[in-house]
């Protein structure tokens, strides 16, 4: 078993990082103090994985949109009962979530930590699926689909992503469609299973009030060795720099319009896509943020209300950035947020805004490591992400340039690569 | 470790409170305004928060005051509007990292509390004694976009409105950002009259939250109101209807792909300790856990919905269970949760369910302290409720509670409203 532990010297803090003997690598972050536990058991795999092989299988497999959160749901149901009931018993609060590419199952708890990791340990590793529970499960992803129907932030920003992207999967829906659903069989899921979830493949991620030999204890007890380690292969999707279109609309009820105006990054894979999530957040703040003559502008004159947020998000082989809010003349915002940035392009980022946004977001990004929550999920996204450890983070807005922001700026808000999106009230 | 709770008294209805923790590196400082929910003032009343984040005395630009709050490390200054019970309260919060881990030695915790009474206390009035004409035209437009836009979240909409139906008529029904119509009216004249009124009679609760010392914010904020003239109005619980009759039910058609199912219930006089803790027990077993009755026969059983939950509001002793279902299937859902209701009422649910509920409680109680937000709010709900206890008196409180307690909680129970909000036309 490997085993190294990370010191931060900046915050006096420290994580472990270890290698157990079924091949399952172990993040694991005791804070002093807490009453929580925070554990995640995640698979690498989410919405974007829709064709794969594995170095067994002779061709790709295409699976239907929505099929890695339609595992996620089915994972709940072993042969021996739902796993909510076993956690019943615990006391821990479980939930399990898919994201782009990526579907952890989580529990929180205060006390009965050995059991209630067990039994993550457990039910992720045993599939079980009849046509039946995958029927019954059709219905209630379904209404789930539904919900995210009417909400129109979800929708404003998946019609963004179907603007920017052409063919990346990043462009769908992670729960798909009620049609993708209905094609999802009990083979189907067996084989994404067999295929993702692999203990070489994993990675348990554990942060709070825990002790490291009791998840060595369980993990010794609970995890035999997969029979072999799994080699994906992941589909490639040939996608233009440009966007796939510059605007979308859509109807929904709401009172005031929605928009989200995106940048197309570019990829430059992991880890580097996710150092530049951290720049861009910096950056996009420097551009944007409430402390920018640009959203007083946009304040001031009524364009933008106390729901305007940006975002930066980093994945496998996609990188984009968001301006969103809700705007009486979205078109206004967007064509005011590209001048902006056109002008920023051609006169540099200001020094003097830069180092305050700095410091704003390292107090944000210090916050984060305070809550166990966010610990167990830095350490996943550093793993999965190629990225040393957590602290990582911290120390790439510490050192953040005015140079970065500038290259930044240049390669990913270019103006000629946005899209915008709107949701606007029906009429009459 | 246990947090202490420390409240005292620091001025004419005005109070301090801390709890600190050497875990958390930031410390949260919340100015609570608490004042009763009234038709007339509730409007201009939650326009006062968002003039007041617009800038103050010592930093009257809103630019520059966002930029010192860079420098404060990106200390964040937020504002908002809440309900509890038949109160509107309304809140004014600083968040920042505590001096230990400033770059340069600062005093954060002072340098921040400074600010927020600034805020609170010094607004940048004109010459004329008033809030700047174009920041009320500014924050009334505001306030119109989050009153209208409250129509976004359909769950939280369906909810809100299945409240106001069911309380028509009482303060509890008032909408805490209040009325379009209303907000129309706003004027620098009447928000800084509403403002006026609001910081003379106001109860005040001040909460210090993290891993500072709060002795400097206490004083701070002791100095700061010792200069401001106070007749604050008393507090007193509102107790609504323990009881309902006939229920009613209301249809309401939106441009919707799924329909929402709201049921109001009223839960009986909650007089004590006691019989808070059967109810709270009582919901959580019925529909407020994934082991929860609604989850396994609405959700898992019958596959009718994604979520069907049951949550209790200890100020109002109302009770509201909520689904989102297809059209053809809102009888069905609402039979089942009838049902299951039945199943509580006749005790019908195993011992296993009650020690799993139990046991989910107590976890999520035991996590209060981990959380800055959770905290603050934590003990602002006691206070408004007229009590002190910490979650870990809560969890001792939910282990007496018994299968007869429970049963006796579920029969107090009597469904006062149906609302169901749907698409239009037949499909």
């Amino acid at each position: 078993m490997e085993r190294e532990t990370i010191h931060s010297e900046r915050l006096g803090e420290q994580m472990i990082r270890l290698r157990h003997r079924s091949g399952l690598t172990m993040l694991l972050c005791p804070m002093k103090g807490y009453s929580t536990a925070y554990a995640t058991f995640t698979a690498n795999v989410g919405s974007v994985d829709t064709g794969f092989k594995t170095q067994d299988d002779v061709d790709f497999v295409d699976v239907p949109e929505g099929i890695a959160h339609f595992l996620e749901h089915k994972m709940f149901e072993n042969e021996d009962g739902d796993a909510f009931l076993k956690y019943a018993k615990t006391g821990a609060s479980a939930n399990a979530y898919t994201s782009f590419d990526r579907t952890a199952y989580l529990f929180s708890c205060t006390d009965n930590f050995a059991e209630s990791l067990e039994i993550l340990l457990d039910f992720v590793r045993r599939p079980y699926f009849t046509k039946e529970s995958v029927q019954k499960e059709q219905g209630i992803i379904g209404q789930e689909i539904r919900m995210y129907d009417d909400d129109p932030d979800w929708r404003v920003m998946f019609n963004l992503l179907g603007a920017l992207y052409q063919n990346h999967p990043v462009r769908i829906d992670i729960a798909g469609t009620v049609e993708s659903i209905a094609k999802i069989d009990h083979e189907l899921l067996y084989r994404c299973y067999r295929t993702f979830y692999n203990l070489n493949n994993m990675v348990l991620s554990i942060a709070g009030n825990f002790d490291v030999d009791t998840v060595l204890e369980v993990a010794d007890r609970v995890l035999k060795p997969d029979e072999k380690p799994i080699e994906i292969t992941r589909r490639t999707f040939a996608e233009p720099e440009g966007v796939y279109k510059p605007r979308v609309e859509q109807k929904l009820a709401v009172a005031i319009p929605l928009f989200q105006l995106g940048f197309k990054g570019k990829n430059y894979g992991m880890p580097g896509n996710l150092q530049n999530q951290v720049l861009d957040e910096i950056l996009i703040d420097v551009i944007a943020g409430e402390a920018s003559p640009l959203y007083r502008r946009l304040y001031d004159a009524g364009l933008i209300n106390a729901t305007f947020a940006t975002e930066a998000t980093a994945g496998r082989d996609y990188m984009y950035t968001i301006f969103a809010g809700e705007s009486h003349d979205p078109d206004k915002v967007a064509e005011e947020i590209k001048a902006e940035i056109r002008r920023m392009r051609k006169d540099g980022v200001d020094e003097r805004l830069f180092e305050l946004t700095r410091r704003a977001t390292y107090g944000r990004y210090l916050g984060m490591y305070s809550r166990t929550e966010s610990v167990a999920g830095l350490m996943t996204t550093s793993y999965f992400g190629g990225m040393d450890n957590i602290y990582v983070f911290l120390d790439i807005v510490a050192n953040a340039t005015i140079e970065q922001m500038n290259e930044r700026l240049a390669v990913a808000f270019d103006p000629e690569k946005s899209a915008l999106s709107i949701v606007y009230p029906q009429e009459g | 470790m246990e947090n202490q709770f420390l409240r005292e008294k620091i001025g004419d209805g005005v109070h301090f409170y801390q709890v600190t923790d050497p875990k958390f590196k930031h410390n949260r400082i919340t100015v609570n305004l608490i004042l009763p929910l009234c038709r007339e003032s509730v409007t201009v009343n939650a326009v006062l928060p968002f003039l007041l984040r617009k800038g103050c005395k010592s930093c009257p630009d809103f630019t520059k005051l966002n930029q010192k709050l860079c420098e404060l490390y990106g200390a964040s200054l937020s504002c908002d509007v809440s309900k509890f019970g038949a109160y509107q309260v309304l809140e004014l919060s600083i968040y920042g990292i505590d001096n230990r881990f400033t770059l340069g030695g600062e005093t954060m915790a002072a340098e921040c509390a400074g600010l927020l009474t600034d805020v609170l206390l010094a607004p940048n009035f004109g010459a004329d004694g008033l809030f700047p004409e174009t920041d009320v035209e500014t924050e009334r437009q505001q306030l119109m976009d989050t009153i209208e836009g409250q129509i976004n979240d359909k769950r939280v909409y369906a909810l809100s409105r299945c409240k106001a139906l069911m309380c028509e008529g009482e303060p509890l029904a008032i909408e805490k950002y209040g009325y379009i119509d209303d907000a129309k009216k706003i004027t620098p004249e009447s928000a800084t009259a509403a403002y006026e009124k609001a910081i003379e009679t106001a109860q005040v609760e001040i909460s210090f939250v993290g891993c500072g010392n709060p002795a400097t914010a206490k004083k701070i904020f002791t100095d700061a109101f010792a200069k401001v003239r106070r007749s604050p109005a008393r507090m007193e619980k509102y107790v609504t209807r323990p009881q309902a009759d006939q229920p009613k039910e209301t249809k309401e058609e939106l441009d919707v792909a799924q329909s929402k199912l709201v049921l109001g219930f009223r839960t009986g006089a909650i007089r004590d300790q006691e019989t808070f803790g059967a109810m709270r027990m009582m919901v959580a077993l019925f529909g407020g856990t994934p082991n929860s009755r609604l989850f396994t026969y609405v959700r898992e059983k019958l596959s009718l919905c994604y979520y069907c939950a049951a949550r209790f509001d200890r100020l109002t002793g109302l009770m509201m269970v909520d689904s989102g279902v297809e059209k053809v299937n809102k009888q069905k859902a609402q039979d089942e949760i009838l049902n299951q209701l039945g199943v509580m009422q006749r005790g019908e649910f195993t011992d296993d369910e009650l020690t799993a509920t139990k046991l989910l409680l107590q976890n999520a109680l035991r996590s209060v302290t981990d959380s800055l937000g959770a905290t603050e709010e934590w003990y602002l709900t006691q206070v408004m409720d007229g009590g002190s206890s910490s979650p870990a008196d809560e969890i001792a409180l939910i282990d007496t509670v018994t299968r007869e307690a429970i049963i006796k909680a579920a029969n107090q129970v009597t469904l006062d409203t149906v609302y169901f909000l749907t698409g239009k036309g037949d499909a």
